[in-house]
């Protein structure tokens, strides 16, 4: 044993030795379940990144962050519901998030969740954008072709998110491919040397370059391509009341402008071709839309996946697909409906007199336009294939008004196919394949006429406005009663009996040069509500028409005041008012700020008249 | 041909050998005695009397006999107990040897006790550690054992929740880290949980909180060890078994909340007091409501049409009563429920081996319904001595299996669990309709809430197993008589399993369509260690030293999978629920499958994963004549959590220790018995709750984050990548400096023994995960080292052992802890760091020079009084009388976000516990208080039942007869657009009843909902009798003990929610309380503790 002993200490020495080495090497552990940088600086991994980067345009599926409410692709807080399209619906106190921005406050807007979580999907979609311009940077195997196509769909990409962080905030940074995590400098300025800065320029180089740079068509329908990229450019310029730039790309667009399969652009026979899950996706209107799935793996117990989760509260409460009774469209979008004896709207302001279409007594007996019964559903009317519309359709009658939205919605038929069967937190019903329309035809053609209104002819405005007109005069794509949904085509049949009065008629020629430029682009303004209500346009639409002139607050103040004496979302909130010079744009998230400027240095500037 | 040994020669060899020594063991005498106390004659219970040299050993019975076989080499007896000095008797070739007396030394001085890899004497201890009386700690049962230590260790905080095994947060000297504070358990030297561990296992208990005792730990050192020793079996075989069982009632208070006949009259002051006219769809429109005796048809007076049972319909025609008095929602989910606990152990040791053994069996129901805890679990501990002691072999294993389903947040529903839905929703609503299905708020007009007994009965078949196996195997071998090279192998591996059933809640406002969805979850996690170390200790005249070095490696790796089905097949059309036969991943919708590996485990961390640390240690122990001690360790730790180039970590400790009461000047003061003043610092470390792939800038596929549908198909989107996380490769150890300096006292002839101890805990490079700004995009920061946090505080232990005369003694021990936490500074720059909770913009702020989890929000100093007030006041949003009025922090006459402000601090001033034991006779008494004093809580539910417009929930009855109610100058009731209104009743500090939330009343976080989170508890009351009889001692009972418990008897406080005692969230958001399940309900219990040989 002694023996034994004596070899102990000598035989410990060297098995240490050998310990330290070997567990040393023991510590070099790579990461489990993931990609490392070096597995996808190649060209499989900068497409794969590129896919990552059209994600965000659901607004929607930031790691770590379910259901954002105040999110999606719709804008529909925004567009709709703080102007004068919808009210938040459901009870006065729920998703009490979107409140400060339906009553325009001034300080509480900066606390709310919903513009924080805008905010942070719209950078989550600028970083992806920007990680392909970076790792393609240090990529090999990359020809020169593909270099130039993915750089252009991801500068287009970065340009729409940052262009839709202009449309919100307009003092919205800019981050190109050089601000990151690992560079260390994302307290990204808006203000600079006693002024905020205007990334139009830089907006508008992105959608440039990518409008240079792109091919006509894709060998994937949800890919950008030339046009879409160029409607986009129009439109900045649009926002930047630039009509002598616009004018002659949506020209273009209208000549020759072509989906990315190929399809030329055009109106479809049909309003509701662009509403209905079957045919807007390859119809010939749909200029660039968010692709949205179902059923495709991606629902999970607490996140609605790759659907249009972003509407997921937008239906009839307990009524249709079913739930939470939210941005109901309001009285006053109903009556913008009406038409008078020869089918054109009542552009004096006097839509909103009584009697009122729908109301409970006394209704309006007069036409409306039938674009009324596919933007609103309302009572007495059909959803779709689900049945009559009644008023237990509606959650809170008090304070939601009498309407429900309908374009983001699908038919019973289409249940299982269109919406998801798979097992969602907020109920699968809510997650629909229903695309949103970021830009559709009837877009471009009321742009045109904008510009044509502006500098061109009232005559050629005139003529795209009708065009427009002309198509939702068609009975094929009226809403029938007494009659069945065809989900398929989106029409009902028989075609005998129409869901009202409806009558709509194009301007008589020369109707928009005898009544001038500036009743002429009211008109076109008023048609722009009417096609594109519940698109999540009105309110940005409102602050580029106002371009300092207080048209917006007029408008929306207007509005206040008769909405709360209506069973509608001001009756409680009937203190709202809309500040002139302030409220145009939203305000700056607090968290932002905090975030930003915590070294005790200004980057991050609120926008002006917010607290 | 030389024949070559085999395997089976060798076992041949070791069987032969056992056979030689139990052939040994024949040789051998028996010898008998009597053990009693010195001071008083009386004999001495189950004293341990061991053959010096062996591990032969016996105990004394109740008489203090004893017998004990000696082999023919034995020559002395050593004799011990525990607050006894240890006795050394020569046999001298007698077989009897008459009485031995033994001194009381009243403290534990000379017990030994596991420190950092070696064992010392509690005198010579120099680092600040706190010895846990285990019989004080063991004597409040708790399905979780690290609950135990509440109050019993000065320095250690502990909060628990009282569902049953939920996971209690204990705290080494205050939050030290903003991610994971927990500190290091070493159960027999394998890193563990005290979670599960049966708590009549432990032989001892020690907590080391400063460096001295810490720094050996190294990187896992930073949020201070606790050290645990299992039993080991002693002389003859004794079999143990203690039990209890018990009731355990539901708090009898809870929510003082409003009756439907109350909330009607507060709707309609709601509507009334912004101006408008109310109406309700269940109250109606008059001009007052009235409660309605159906809520399902919507409203309905009794006798209304369809409301016979033939005309129930489960969706279009839920017919419902109201309850017009007033449901009781945590009457209806909290019951009085049963505990019981049974633990069996056998023990002995005989000649070269000794073994302990025991069977534990915890059952727990919950009192919330549903909710329980099951638990059996197994310890097999062996030690063998071989080669004439020299080597000593043996292994530790501990084996769980518990079932732990409840207590869950839901899916699918609004609420997030059943307490909150108890306060939350409306208690006019029944638990059933009238079809005997559950009612909620598919009724009209009763807010989203959901019906708190439907959440927890559907759980009821939901599962929720873990089994666990934790120990280790070792040898140990002595050479050259100074020298002892231990190695130990050892590690955890655990499995869970757990799965959920969520059916499709038909009764809700919301959702109710929703498809049914299963879930099930797997996983395991492993953890290996591997020990060795080299000791050599020696005395040389007055010089004692000890060295000590060595090599641990230890891995941890983990993998898990959750999968999920949806639109089972409905099995009871009646309600929609499916058979739990049908619960498993067959049976669901194929195409709604889901199954992810990317898991959050039961341990916190993310599937899959692996980590490593590989370390190397040393420790210098020295004394001079047992008055002048010093004492050094040194680690070297490399984690694979960090590159390589920030590795490795250095961290070294001092302490020392001066005996002053050894010194000759000190020998003659007579009331001081001992006396040591001692000091130590040292650097510590910790990985905190870093993600291991911390390092790295990871890309993911996964299908909901990265998948887009290019090609417009509506089902088949195409598969991309995204940035899913940022590395930061600069990242390495949070490192903390602690100077702690103590003094150990035993005084006025060893009746106190008092430990006192400041320190100051400086943590600096703290692993955060800083908030950035949302330029960064959603991929997942890396931890930084983002900060420092400094605590300061004393810890004072004192225990007073009183003798009245031999029948009636008593022991009182107190523990006091009290920390000061302050942020020292950010990251260079850096101002503050916002901790947004939930959907609240900010409620803490991380500012340097305010404490961890401080509330920042708009201070609250009153309420507005009129429009002259409001006139007079500083410009405020939506200022109006009967709202809020915020303090103007930066007098600038303007209430913005620049006025938000730190206004109150979930940290407590201090907590203490105090234990009391009596003995008089055969009776034993003991009590055990505990108390938190000054800390502040968020009383979240007041943020729903204070604000109706909060969702139109359940509202308090403070706030239906207390609210500012608005008068004109007639006296008159009137409404917020009257510019004469004031406030009718200026002494409420509840704001008036409102429709909707703005920026003066619950619109922004602010000061309302803060209340003082002071309390005391009686935890513990326990009335025992031993029962000694010679009918007993000739049926061989060594023991035999009832007794009766009453468990939280009175809880002292002035909170107004359910328990002040709140399990925080994060280290960095704490104190907020959603409606808790409270700790201090009381259970009584009754039990037995017996023991035969």
């Amino acid at each position: 044993m002694k023996k034994l002993f004596k070899w102990i200490l000598p035989a410990t020495t060297v098995l240490t030795s050998v310990i330290i080495y070997a567990c040393n090497k023991q510590l070099n552990l790579q990461p489990q379940g993931s990609l490392l940088a070096s597995n996808v600086t190649n060209n499989s991994g900068v497409q794969g990144l590129l896919i990552g980067a059209y994600v965000l345009l659901s607004g929607e599926n930031v790691p770590g962050q379910n259901l954002g409410n105040g999110s999606g692709a719709s804008n529909y807080v925004y567009g709709n519901e703080a102007a004068d399209d919808a009210y938040k619906g459901s009870t006065p106190s729920d998703q009490p998030d979107a409140i400060p921005l339906l009553t325009w406050s001034l300080a509480q807007a900066t606390q709310t969740n919903y513009l924080d979580e805008k905010w942070v999907v719209l950078f989550t979609g600028i970083q992806r954008s920007n990680d392909v311009i970076r790792t393609m940077r240090l990529s090999t195997g990359l020809a020169p072709a593909d270099t130039l196509e993915y750089t252009a769909e991801a500068r287009f990409l970065r340009g729409f998110y940052h262009f839709e962080g202009k449309k919100i905030w307009n003092n919205f940074p800019y981050a190109d491919e050089n601000i990151s995590y690992v560079n260390n400098n994302l307290s990204v300025p808006n203000y600079s040397g006693g002024q905020y800065i205007d990334i139009w320029p830089k907006i508008v180089a992105d959608l440039q370059y990518a409008v240079t740079n792109l091919p006509n068509t894709q060998p994937n329908i949800g890919r950008v391509n030339k046009w879409a990229a160029m409607a986009f450019l129009a439109k900045a310029f649009m926002y930047q009341h630039d009509y002598a730039s616009a004018k002659p790309l949506l020209d273009q667009i209208i000549a020759s402008g072509t989906t990315s399969s190929g399809v030329k652009y055009a109106l479809s026979p049909t309003y509701q071709t662009n509403f209905d899950p079957a045919t807007q996706k390859t119809g010939p209107e749909a200029i660039f839309q968010c692709q949205t799935s179902v059923n495709d793996g991606s629902a999970t117990a607490t996140n609605g996946g790759n659907g249009n989760t972003g509407d997921e509260l937008n239906y009839p409460y307990n009524h249709g697909p079913g739930c939470c009774g939210f941005n109901n469209p309001s009285w006053n979008l109903v009556q913008a409906y009406k038409t008078d004896a020869n089918g054109l709207p009542l552009l004096d302001g006097s839509f909103n007199n009584a009697p009122l279409v729908s109301a409970s007594s006394n209704p309006w007996t007069g036409t409306v336009d039938p674009r009324l019964d596919w933007a609103v559903g309302r009572p007495g009317k059909p959803y779709f294939d689900w049945g009559i519309i009644d008023t237990t359709w509606i959650r809170d009658q008090t304070n939601d008004g009498f309407f429900v939205p309908k374009k983001n919605a699908y038919a019973l038929s289409q249940q299982g196919k269109y919406s998801s069967t798979e097992t969602v937190f907020w109920g699968a019903a809510e997650v629909a394949a229903n695309n949103v329309n970021l830009c559709r035809y009837a877009d471009v053609l009321l742009w045109d006429a904008e510009c044509e209104a502006q500098i061109g002819s009232l005559d050629q405005a005139e003529t795209y406005v009708n065009m427009i007109r002309q198509r939702a005069a068609n009975p094929v794509g009226y809403v029938y009663l007494n009659a069945t949904y065809d989900a398929d085509n989106g029409t009902y049949s028989p075609q005998t009996t129409p869901g009202d009065n409806y009558k709509v008629s194009p301007y008589a020629p020369g109707a928009f040069s005898s009544m001038g430029k500036t009743a002429a682009l009211n008109a076109i303004y008023f048609e722009r509500r009417l096609e594109l209500a519940i698109e999540g346009h009105r309110f940005f639409d409102l602050a580029r028409y106002d371009n300092g002139t207080g048209t917006m607050a007029a408008t929306l103040n207007a509005y206040v005041a008769v909405e709360k004496n209506r069973n509608s979302f001001y009756l409680v909130n009937n203190t709202a008012v809309f500040t002139k010079g302030v409220n145009e744009y939203f305000a700056i998230p607090q968290n932002e700020i905090d975030a930003e400027n915590s070294t005790g240095t200004i980057y991050l500037k609120q926008n002006p008249g917010y607290q | 041909m030389p024949k070559k040994k085999t395997g089976l020669d060798k076992l041949c060899c070791m069987l032969m050998g056992f056979l030689l020594l139990s052939c040994a063991a024949l040789a051998q005498r028996t010898v008998t005695g009597k053990v009693i106390n010195k001071s008083d004659q009386q004999p001495v219970r189950n004293a341990t009397v061991l053959v010096r040299g062996t591990v032969i050993a016996a105990e004394t019975d109740s008489s203090g006999n004893f017998s004990i076989v000696v082999p023919n080499n034995g020559s002395h007896l050593e004799i011990s107990s525990v607050g006894f000095e240890n006795a050394v008797v020569p046999i001298s070739g007698k077989t009897d040897i008459g009485q031995v007396q033994l001194t009381v030394t009243l403290g534990n001085l000379n017990e030994v006790f596991v420190t950092g890899y070696t064992s010392q004497k509690k005198k010579d201890i120099t680092a600040a550690v706190a010895i846990v009386n285990v019989a004080d700690m063991k004597a409040t049962p708790s399905g979780s054992t690290e609950a135990l230590l509440q109050g019993q260790a000065a320095g250690v905080t502990v909060v628990t929740s009282g569902a049953p095994g939920a996971a209690a947060v204990v705290n080494i000297r205050g939050i030290t880290s903003s991610g994971n504070s927990a500190p290091l358990v070493l159960i027999d030297g394998v890193p563990g949980s005290m979670h599960d561990i049966n708590a009549n296992d432990i032989q001892s208990l020690q907590v080391l909180k400063d460096a001295g005792g810490a720094a050996i730990y190294g990187v896992r050192g930073s949020n201070g060890i606790i050290v645990i020793t299992t039993r080991r079996g002693l002389g003859p075989v004794k079999v143990s078994y203690d039990g209890f069982v018990g009731s355990q009632r539901p708090l009898s208070k809870s929510w003082d909340l409003a009756t439907p006949t109350q909330t009607g009259v507060a709707k309609w002051a709601q509507a009334f007091n912004d101006g408008l006219t109310a109406s309700d769809p269940q109250y109606g429109n008059g001009p007052t409501p009235v409660v309605p005796y159906y809520i399902t048809p919507t409203g309905a007076p009794q006798g209304a049409p369809n409301t016979s049972l033939a005309d129930y319909n489960l969706y279009t025609n839920h017919i419902t009563l109201a309850d017009q008095q007033g449901n009781n929602w945590f009457n209806d989910i909290f019951k009085p429920a049963l505990i019981q606990e049974h633990n069996l152990s056998v023990s002995g040791g005989t000649g070269k081996s000794s073994y302990f053994m025991s069977f534990n069996y915890l059952d727990q129901e919950g009192t919330l319904i549903e909710t329980s805890l099951r638990r059996y679990s197994v310890r097999v501990n062996t030690n063998f001595s071989l080669a004439d002691d020299h080597i000593h072999v043996g292994e530790n294993v501990f084996v769980f299996y518990k079932t732990n389903p409840g207590y869950l947040n839901a899916p699918g529903v609004n609420s997030t669990n059943s307490i909150n839905a108890a306060y939350q929703l409306p208690n006019i609503i029944p638990v059933h309709d009238i079809a005997g299905n559950y009612a909620g708020g598919i009724s009209q007009g009763l807010g989203n809430a959901s019906n708190a007994v439907a959440i927890q009965e559907r759980q009821a078949n939901n599962q929720n197993r873990t089994y666990q196996v934790v120990g280790n195997v070792f040898a140990e071998v002595d050479f050259l008589k100074h020298f002892t090279l231990r190695t130990s192998a050892g590690g955890t591996f655990d499995n869970y399993f757990y799965n959920g059933f969520a059916t499709t809640p038909y009764e809700n406002a919301e959702n109710n369509h929703a498809a049914n969805l299963y879930t099930e979850t797997y996983g395991q996690n492993s953890s290996l260690i591997w020990t060795n170390t080299l000791n050599y200790s020696n005395t040389i005249g007055k010089h004692s030293f000890s060295v000590l070095g060595g090599a641990e490696y230890i891995f941890n790796t983990g993998q898990g999978v959750n999968a999920t089905r949806g639109n089972y097949y409905i099995t009871d059309s009646s309600n929609l629920t499916v058979s739990p036969n049908l619960w498993t991943l067959n049976f669901g919708q194929a195409s709604t499958q889901t199954n992810n590996s990317t898991i959050t485990g039961d341990n916190g961390i993310v599937t899959p994963y692996q980590t490593a640390i590989f370390s190397v240690f040393g420790r210098v122990d020295y004394n001079y004549d047992q008055k002048y001690y010093i004492s050094a360790t040194l680690r070297s730790d490399n984690s694979s959590v960090f590159v390589p180039a920030q590795r490795n970590g250095i961290f070294p400790s001092v302490s020392a220790g001066w005996a002053i009461s050894q010194e000759s000047f000190l020998r003659d003061v007579t009331w001081l018995n001992q006396f040591k003043i001692r000091g130590s610092w040292g650097k510590l470390g910790s990985i905190s709750n870093i993600n291991p792939t911390n390092a790295y800038t990871l890309y993911g596929q996964q299908v909901n984050q990265s998948y887009y549908d290019i090609n417009a198909t509506s089902n088949s989107p195409v598969a991309g990548l995204y940035t899913s996380q940022y590395g930061n490769p600069n990242t390495t150890w949070e490192q903390d400096i602690i100077t702690d300096v103590g003094f150990d006292a035993t005084f006025l002839n060893n009746k106190f023994d008092l430990t006192f101890d400041w320190y100051k805990k400086l943590v600096s490079g703290l692993l955060f995960v800083p908030a950035v700004p949302g330029t960064n995009g959603g991929a997942v920061d890396p931890f930084t080292n983002s900060g420092n946090i400094q605590n300061t505080g004393i810890d004072v232990g004192l225990t007073y052992h009183g003798r009245v005369n031999k029948d009636l003694r008593f022991d009182i021990t107190g523990t006091f802890t009290s920390y000061d936490n302050k942020v020292v500074s950010l990251p260079a720059g850096t101002l503050y760091i916002n901790q947004p909770v939930g959907s609240q913009t900010v409620t803490s702020r991380i500012q340097p020079g305010h404490p961890l989890g401080s509330f920042f929000g708009y201070q609250v100093i009153g309420l507005f009084q009129s429009y002259d007030d409001v006139a007079k006041s500083p410009t405020q949003q939506d200022a109006a009388p009967g709202r809020f009025k915020y303090a103007d922090v930066n007098h600038d006459g303007v209430i913005d976000g620049n006025d938000r402000t730190f206004f109150g601090n979930p940290n407590p001033s201090f907590t203490a516990g105090l234990n009391i034991s009596v003995t008089y006779k055969n009776f034993d008494f003991y009590t055990f208080f505990y108390a938190q004093v000054g800390n502040d809580i968020i009383n979240n539910v007041k943020s729903q039942t204070d604000f109706p417009q909060a969702f139109g929930n359940q509202i308090s009855t403070n706030v239906a007869l207390n609210s500012a109610r608005l008068i004109d100058a007639n006296g008159q009731p009137t409404s917020i657009k009257d510019p004469t209104a004031h406030v009718a009743n200026p002494g409420t500090n509840v704001p008036m009843l409102e429709q909707s939330a703005n920026f003066s009343n619950s619109g922004v976080f602010n000061s309302y909902l803060m209340e003082s989170g002071s309390f005391l508890r009686c935890r513990n009351l326990t009335i025992g009798y031993t029962i000694v009889s010679n009918t007993l001692r000739r049926m061989r009972f060594d023991k035999f003990r009832v007794y009766v418990q009453a468990l939280n008897l009175f809880t002292v406080t002035n909170y107004s929610g359910l328990d002040p005692e709140l399990n925080p969230g994060t280290n960095t958001v704490f104190g907020y309380d959603n409606g808790v399940y409270p700790n201090n309900q009381k259970s009584y219990n009754v039990g037995v503790s017996l023991t035969i040989h």
